[in-house]
């Protein structure tokens, strides 16, 4: 507990750091939201920590694949990285737009900023429909 | 009288290109986000799919990709948001929007047709350009 912790509090000292350049205001929210995570049962605290629903990953590589029109037999797995697979930055914005429709979620700035793979986008999703 | 007026408020230059490449990005992200709106405000939904409209704005977008001056950029992002926000607030009409966003023009530049029929003669084409020839 107190490792995950530790690991924790390291995390969202740099993301901080970035939230506090653009808005003072969702730096607090951001905190105390994380911190009201930590306080909840240790089975949600695992939910966090796993990997993200296997069907959420193929949604995500079915939409990453129609957006980079990848040919079929190159693999898109849940590793694959945005850039790796032809992706620059215009589409991977356009890949979170994307994602943003068809799961019906909002991304902020800074989360979408530490989208560099498949996984991340589908761990983000799963978190934003859960606490939605 | 309240397009005028909106419009009056420029921000200030981007300091940077990373600066202006964020300004881009936000662009991209509010004119996706309004989309549902235009899909609705044009009745546009059996003409074309919401991600068919995206691929037209990031291609309209990417047909600037390399330029590099940071107040260039910052002119383009002023002309793109004025469009946006002529297209939300139905300043523009349907056929607007189809024939801008809609139809493929890729063919459409030009020279294209006279370069497509042989047979069809080079003189007025020349004449619109100059007086000698």
């Amino acid at each position: 507990m107190a490792s995950l912790t530790g690991s924790a509090v390291s995390v969202s000292a740099p993301v901080m750091r970035r939230i506090k350049a653009t808005n003072g205001a969702s730096s607090l929210n951001s905190v105390s939201f994380f911190g009201q995570k930590r306080s909840f049962s240790s089975s949600a605290r695992l939910s966090i920590s796993c990997a993200a629903k296997q069907e959420t990953v193929d949604k995500v590589c079915e939409i990453v694949r129609k957006q980079l029109a990848i040919a079929g037999d190159t693999p898109v797995t849940g590793e694959s990285k945005f850039s790796e697979l032809g992706a620059d930055s215009l589409d991977t914005v356009e890949i979170v737009m994307g994602l943003e429709e068809s799961f019906d979620i909002s991304v902020d700035e800074s989360s979408a900023q530490e989208i560099a793979t498949v996984k991340d986008a589908a761990e983000m999703i799963d978190k934003l429909i859960a606490c939605k | 009288m309240a397009f005028t007026m909106r419009a009056v408020k420029v921000p200030p230059p981007s300091a940077s290109l990373e600066e202006a490449r964020h300004r881009v990005f936000d662009l991209f992200k509010s004119a996706c986000r309004s989309l549902p709106t235009v899909m609705e405000i044009y009745t546009l939904n059996d003409v074309v799919t919401v991600s068919q409209l995206r691929s037209a704005i990031s291609s309209a977008f990417r047909k600037n990709a390399h330029i590099t001056n940071p107040k260039v950029i910052d002119m383009l992002l002023i002309k793109g948001q004025e469009e946006l926000s002529n297209v939300v607030e139905h300043a523009k009409q349907r056929h607007h929007i189809i024939g801008q966003y809609v139809v493929d023009r890729t063919g459409m530049h030009h020279g294209a047709g006279a370069t497509k029929d042989p047979s069809t003669s080079q003189f007025l084409d020349n004449f619109y350009t100059s007086n000698y020839f």
